[in-house]
């Protein structure tokens, strides 16, 4: 579940006692026991025995669609709603925009559904506002749901497209109970113009599923959710379309359903992702969950007193600037991939030097060492008055483990800072790799490869074996000329005095598709002074020997 | 800091090493006729290397290739070779013909090929370091020569034969000539060894064509 690279939750045991297995087929329990009497289980006193280590609150918007873009509207005009001229649906532009994906209460009142055709939504209320999806502000939205949700606990978990989770266990003494945190939760979304669903258990997905189903539980206990889930409708679950027809047409409807199909049947029949999902809904399988990281910026301003016109004096200012940007880098266990820096003069427009990081960096020698490179490129046109920087998007900052005997860590590490220094004085493209390509053309059978860290040796052992199938067998100098380079002379021809021809020909003949199709007989050749090149005889109409390559 | 960079400090001399007179085991070069004339039976893997040739070609880079692919082969100490500045663009299929891990390659075109150089060098990032670069002031070749002995890594600069009447703080300096019956490499220093001249044939003139 969570991307490479974000930390794991911690699983954590979710309670002492088993829950009932509920592939054990057992008769039915009544329905009251999703009434509203357990509710009270929340805020009730806590009972010792079973309440989870964890509770996770999740808050769904099912009209996200239609926030997102109502809250753009507030913050650009001040006004409520862009709506009051008329109804509101949302269709995708992106995807044909031929059907409905939400539509406001206003549409909803004249019969119009999301689903529907947009233009059968038209033949109903012919004054209907039409607007398109966004998903960057779809994302934003879900970012300002999480941005008020760190009010109240510390560890939240986005759910895409419309889904936040915030494990709250911990906050709840704090706030007063699960009621007066979902309570005091629902003002501050309700005020940001948005309607959400809150749903509290100790796993996250069965939280979601509830919020989904607009069943606003509020469960401590995990045996309690196996029975709370039972009615909840398996649309909830997001399922292939498949798979939930083919379970429709089994007459299993709702998760009760589902939980009574033989475990193994289960699994065998449909993809074994949703088994292993229904087990996490019911808190019986870890669901790890990426933890969300407010996208920060640190942004520090200095101003100069008396001006500075000379780099390495700025450099020095700029050393505590840097020394505070780390302090609150640290802090954060967050490093940066980028920075700007702005030079303020008093007439000439600012100066901007943008840094690049090969790698995060969170320390201020090796961000001081680039910046002195660069500052050493960079002319001031006048004198700087005040300095701003502003750090790129935060990252989260990884360290290394120490290690007592590590060298080949510290090779491995210490690449990206040799690369980004040589760039930041020489530009980025003085700087590449070599990369192999599959092609009988020379010229074309490499270009310049990214740099990253080796693959463990094991890797690139099968690399090269993979390689050698596509490795001509024929000699190949070590430097190959950009461009071939035009021989006097026919028979032998002549660089610096006649060739002696010592191998060859070999014919290549290849890229007659993409129109630098190439037809040359390569030979071995050696000068009278022991130059070993590379040239060829042109086949096609022109003809004329070229020098290609040096052996060296 | 690890123990394993403090042991590297240059001031630090361990007993039950051979000391730099005492001959330090070198990188075998591949060819055991210049294996023989060198002090630690190879390539010293600390301090600087000149190859002095004035015509790219006549082997210079062969008499490399084997030392190369032994330093990518290392599963260890494998670090990247970087070249730097170099006179026409490396191919990479030759190279990796020859056992070189292309993935470890770094080209870097720097026309102050001294400073990209002692970069490399000073990073600990680098298996061997290969620059071209005529280092015309002591000043420059003084502090490279630093930056080599400090590091543990192969480095070579490639420069002119004229070059090499000039004194130079090289740990070792050989001649390149290519004559009628092939290379003929001229010690012309080599600390701690003898200045002798070699004959290693025509090397890497071999193809596997002509192999098979």
């Amino acid at each position: 579940m969570a991307p490479p690279g974000q930390p794991r939750v911690p699983d954590v045991p979710l309670s002492d006692t088993p829950a009932p297995d509920p592939s054990v087929r057992r008769p039915p329990r009544p329905q009251t026991a999703s009434g509203g009497g357990r509710r009270r289980d929340a805020d009730g006193p806590a009972v010792a025995t079973a309440v989870a280590r964890e509770l996770w609150l999740a808050v769904h918007l099912p009209h996200y669609l239609l926030e997102s873009l109502q809250m753009r509207a507030t913050i650009a005009d001040g006004s409520a709603m862009p709506g009051e001229a008329g109804p509101v649906v949302v269709v995708d532009f992106a995807r044909g925009g031929k059907t409905l994906c939400d539509c406001d209460p206003r549409a909803a009142a004249s019969g119009i559904v999301p689903g529907m055709a947009l233009n059968s939504a038209l033949a109903l209320e012919p004054g209907l506002r039409v607007v398109s999806r966004e998903p960057r502000r779809e994302r934003a939205l879900l970012d300002a749901v999480a941005a008020v949700a760190q009010e109240f606990t510390p560890r939240i978990s986005l759910a895409p497209p419309d889904g936040v989770l915030l494990e709250v266990r911990g906050s709840l003494r704090l706030f007063g109970g699960a009621r007066s945190l979902c309570d005091r939760l629902r003002e501050r979304l309700q005020a940001l113009g948005l309607d959400p669903r809150l749903a509290l258990t100790p796993a996250p997905l069965a939280s979601l599923w509830f919020a989904r189903a607009g069943s606003e539980v509020a469960l401590r206990r995990p045996d309690a959710l196996p029975v709370r889930l039972a009615p909840v409708p398996l649309t909830v679950t997001r399922w292939p379309a498949r798979t939930l027809q083919a379970l429709a047409t089994l007459g299993v409807r709702a998760v009760g359903d589902c939980l009574r199909l033989p475990r193994d049947g289960f699994a065998r029949r449909f993809e074994p992702r949703l088994r292993l999902e229904l087990d996490r809904a019911l808190g019986r399988a870890p669901d790890p969950r990426a933890n969300f990281i407010a996208a920060e910026r640190c942004v520090l301003r200095r101003d100069l007193e008396p001006e500075i016109a000379d780099t390495g004096r700025l450099r020095q200012a700029l050393e505590p600037l840097l020394a505070e940007l780390c302090t609150y880098l640290q802090g954060r266990g967050a490093a940066v991939e980028s920075l700007e820096l702005r030079l303020l003069h008093r007439e000439a427009p600012e100066t901007r030097l943008r840094l690049r990081f090969a790698a995060p960096v969170a320390v201020a020698g090796r961000i001081a060492l680039l910046l002195q490179e660069r500052l050493a490129r960079t002319d001031l046109p006048e004198p700087v008055r005040a300095v701003r920087l502003r750090s790129g998007a935060l990252v989260e900052a990884r360290e290394e483990a120490g290690d007592l005997f590590a060298r080949d860590r510290r090779r491995a590490a210490a690449v990206p800072q040799l690369v980004e220094r040589l760039r930041a004085r020489l530009g980025a493209e003085a700087v590449h790799g070599l990369c192999l390509v599959p092609e009988h053309r020379p010229e074309a059978a490499q270009k310049n490869g990214n740099l990253l860290v080796p693959a463990p040796a094991s890797a690139r052992a099968q690399a090269n074996s993979e390689e050698s199938g596509a490795r001509p067998l024929a000699p190949r100098p070590v430097w190959l000329l950009a461009v071939p380079q035009p021989l006097e002379g026919d028979d032998p021809p002549r660089y610096e005095g006649p060739l002696e021809l010592e191998d060859g020909p070999e014919r290549i003949e290849s890229g007659w598709w993409d129109g630098s199709d190439v037809r040359r007989d390569y030979y071995v050749a050696r000068t009278p002074a022991g130059v070993r090149l590379w040239i060829f005889r042109e086949r096609r109409a022109a003809g004329g020997w070229f020098l290609h390559g040096v052996f060296g | 800091m690890s123990l394993d960079e403090l042991l590297r400090h240059p001031a630090l001399w361990r007993a039950r090493e051979p000391g730099e007179a005492a001959g330090r085991p070198g990188l075998p070069t591949g060819f055991a006729a210049l294996d023989r004339c060198l002090p630690g039976s190879g390539w010293p893997s600390r301090g600087l290397v000149e190859i002095l040739a004035d015509r790219t070609g006549i082997g210079e880079l062969s008499l490399l290739l084997p030392v190369l692919a032994r330093l990518c082969a290392g599963e260890h100490e494998a670090g990247w070779l970087a070249w730097i500045s170099p006179p026409h663009p490396p191919y990479a299929p030759a190279l990796a013909a020859c056992g070189i891990d292309i993935g470890r390659i770094l080209v870097v075109r720097a026309p102050p090929a001294e400073w990209a150089m002692e970069q490399a060098l000073r990073s600990g990032a680098c298996s061997a370091v290969l620059g071209w670069a005529a280092c015309r002031d002591r000043q420059s070749l003084r502090r490279l020569q630093l930056a080599a002995e400090q590091s543990d890594c192969l480095a070579v600069l490639f420069r002119r034969l004229r070059d090499g009447t000039e004194p130079s703080p090289a740990v070792l300096r050989i001649a390149l000539a290519s004559g009628r019956d092939g290379l003929e490499v001229r010690i012309l220093k080599s600390r701690g060894g003898r200045a002798v001249s070699v004959r290693l044939g025509w090397i890497g003139a071999t193809s596997p064509a002509q192999a098979h």
